[in-house]
């Protein structure tokens, strides 16, 4: 009897915890989104769909639906790509290896909005340091605007968001690595592997489960990543760059339509909750076999 | 499960789980934007010498920056947590009015009070009769333009139109060395207000006479086209659209742009940042019927309806809209005068920056007080971006947003 109930009684406080961090705002969200809703966030008549109908009415909805999606795929895709050869190189030792190290781990340190604060201003088009640096290394021979338009803002705020994720998916991957035992690779030379042998055969498999990790963290992370393209464009020039929360932002704070803004928070929920779902299960059934 | 950040759901949750701050009797708390970096400062001093006149009162400022002070005010009423003062844009107001939040100032307003302030200022915060704000701080725009730029390309005097300003802005261009004509924005806060000192010379208005958007008309397409063929040309800054009003102040105070339409705060900016530069303030270019507009802000000091110390927020209204303090703060952020004596100072009678200013208030234009009007204002932002960057032709672009901002208006 007792043994029983011991396992739900343990998890109980977070559950607690949860419910109250978690299930309360879902609960209050769902409630505005379903309602016909003030600017103070007065509920005033019940709505039913008319705030999710109205988005999926929106262009700018769509958009930024589709561009989050692509903007996720590439930063965590990159962030992954990038973020292994490097985990590699730092596991190997090399006289100054900590101050390499240390190096990466630095954008991770620094606060995301200053990153993307600092970036503005290395980006702008007639003072900015990446116009002079590429000015002065004789590449380009007029000023790039680079914020002015989504061609060239978007991909430099994926480049941000790529840089910003790598020190964290770098630790992961670290401690990945340090998880694999050494003689492995010992006998796997011994008995003549080459590098990329050592790597698909033992190193990638062994990295899995942490790359799993890494997607499903960073996917949450930088699908809901706000600070870079707020602060670098707003999402503009006329909604260009927004993706799903910055168009929230401009929603509920700029316009004043908490009814729908809470809707767009809602479907951003269930995206990840049912990505996360999918995933999970996925990682376990291939761990299994 | 590690879960998301929600932005509105989470911030109305924490602040309603966010203790609310206890009501003592006598304290007032209010909210105030911060303006320049010199507010905060201001507003301790103002703490100190009220305290120090009223016993028993303690003040209480928050001060928040001017970008996230909406978002503040909604989840903090949204929570029951406001303050008892707060500063608002004058274009927020009616929302305020409407939901029931703002408290009439009628009964607490004397002939005598009233008196103080300039009419032309005072107005925008009275609705339906009813007086529900005081004006914190009032500004309108005009025109600077670079001497030196002007003395080099060998023009008399600032450009009277539009026409005449495309001819000095080709003189200014054509002088090189990374010089541009007229500083033109296209991003962030006001990117629509640039547009409308070109539309109101066209003689087209932001709401038509039946109530319906003006960007449908003639008028609103002829402006778009003239700011579409200035970029054209190569007469405005490169990029206009990465460019916000601060972008476009820093090219001015570096010396690179000829023209730029702005704020009386640059004055102080430049005096402190670039004390070599030497430019002038003129009226802002005229249409070919002569038409001209500028834009006139107020903010407004508004008093909410829960409010559990009334009188004692008013006794600080009525502090901070003495003439000494009035003119301690608008002569700090670089604001105009909105305090009848104020304005008799002789900072201001002397000052042919803030003169040129003051001789545009009759051409002021203020935001137009209907509901929805920041979505009207997002709108025309974006159809301006979509112009400037070419993407949509203006004529398009303008028939689109109309249509948007007449859904709007109908609502």
């Amino acid at each position: 009897m007792q043994n029983r109930f011991l396992p739900y009684l343990l998890t109980l406080p977070s559950l607690f915890l949860a419910a109250v961090v978690i299930f309360w705002p879902v609960w209050d969200l769902i409630q505005i989104s379903t309602h016909d809703v003030s600017r103070f966030g007065q509920l005033r008549d019940f709505s039913g769909l008319t705030n999710f109908s109205a988005l999926f009415a929106d262009p700018d909805f769509m958009a930024a639906l589709w561009r989050t999606g692509l903007w996720t795929v590439l930063v965590v895709g990159g962030a992954l790509l990038l973020s292994i050869p490097v985990a590699m190189i730092l596991n190997t030792d090399f006289y100054g290896r900590g101050l390499a190290r240390v190096i990466i781990m630095l954008p991770w340190a620094v606060s995301l909005t200053m990153t993307a604060v600092v970036w503005r201003w290395a980006l702008n088009g007639e003072s900015g340091m990446l116009n002079s640096a590429l000015m002065g290394l004789g590449l380009i021979s007029q000023n790039i605007q680079w914020l002015a338009s989504a061609e060239t803002a978007f991909p430099m705020q994926v480049l941000i968001g790529i840089l910003v994720t790598v020190p964290f998916t770098t630790t992961i991957f670290l401690g990945g690595l340090s998880s694999i035992p050494d003689d492995l690779y010992e006998a796997a030379a011994l008995e003549g592997a080459t590098p990329l042998q050592l790597f698909r055969e033992i190193t990638f498999p062994l990295l899995k489960p942490f790359i799993n990790i890494a997607i499903v963290l960073n996917t949450i992370y930088v699908f809901n990543s706000f600070p870079i393209i707020w602060v670098m464009t707003q999402g503009g020039p006329a909604n260009s760059t927004d993706i799903l929360v910055t168009h929230l932002y401009k929603l509920a704070f700029r316009i004043g339509k908490l009814g729908e803004a809470s809707a767009v928070s809602l479907v951003m929920f269930a995206i990840l909750l049912v990505f996360t779902m999918i995933y999970v299960r996925l990682a376990m059934r291939e761990q299994r076999t | 499960m590690s879960l998301a950040k929600w932005t509105v759901g989470l911030m109305a949750g924490m602040s309603m789980l966010a203790f609310a701050a206890p009501a003592d009797a006598g304290e007032v708390r209010v909210t105030v934007a911060e303006y320049s970096a010199k507010t905060g400062p201001y507003f301790q001093d103002v703490k100190k010498e009220f305290e120090a006149a009223n016993p028993g009162i303690t003040v209480k400022f928050e001060v928040v920056p001017w970008e996230v002070l909406l978002q503040k005010l909604t989840t903090d009423i949204t929570a029951g947590t406001n303050a008892d003062l707060s500063i608002i844009g004058t274009r927020w107001l009616i929302d305020f009015v409407q939901q029931d939040v703002a408290e009439p100032l009628d009964g607490y307003i004397t002939p005598d009070f009233k008196d103080r302030f300039i009419d032309t200022f005072l107005s925008p915060s009275i609705m339906e009769g009813k007086t529900y704000g005081l004006p914190i701080a009032a500004s309108a725009r005009a025109m600077y333009y670079n001497k030196e730029l002007f003395e080099k390309a060998g023009i008399a005097k600032p450009p009277a139109t539009w026409t005449e300003l495309q001819e000095d802005a080709r003189k200014i261009k054509a002088l090189g060395s990374g010089t541009f004509g007229f500083g033109l924005q296209g991003k962030e806060i006001e990117t629509d207000v640039y547009y409308y000192y070109a539309m109101w010379s066209q003689g087209t208005e932001i709401l038509n006479k039946d109530g319906t958007s003006g960007l449908g008309t003639q008028g609103a397409l002829d402006a778009a086209k003239l700011y579409k063929s200035m970029i054209d040309e190569g007469l405005t800054e490169p990029g206009v659209t990465s460019n916000n009003r601060e972008d476009v102040q820093n090219l001015f105070k570096q010396g690179k742009v000829g023209m730029m339409i702005t704020a009386p705060f640059l004055s102080n900016q430049i005096k402190e940042e670039a004390p070599n530069l030497k430019y002038g303030v003129a009226a802002i270019p005229a249409g070919p019927t002569g038409a001209r507009g500028t834009y006139g802000v107020t903010d407004s000091i508004i008093m909410f309806k829960n409010s559990k110390n009334k009188d004692e927020a008013w006794k600080l209204l009525d502090f901070l809209f003495t003439k000494e303090q009035r003119a301690k703060f608008t002569q700090g952020e670089g604001f105009l005068p909105v305090n009848k004596e104020e304005a008799k100072m002789d900072y201001y009678v002397n000052n042919a920056d803030l003169a040129a200013f003051t001789a545009l208030l009759p051409d002021a234009r203020f935001a137009p007080v209907i509901p929805g009007w920041e979505e009207i204002a997002q709108i025309t932002s974006d159809a301006m971006q979509k112009i400037y960057l070419g993407s949509a032709e203006p004529e398009a672009a303008l028939k689109e947003a109309a249509e948007k901002a007449n859904g709007v208006l109908k609502k």
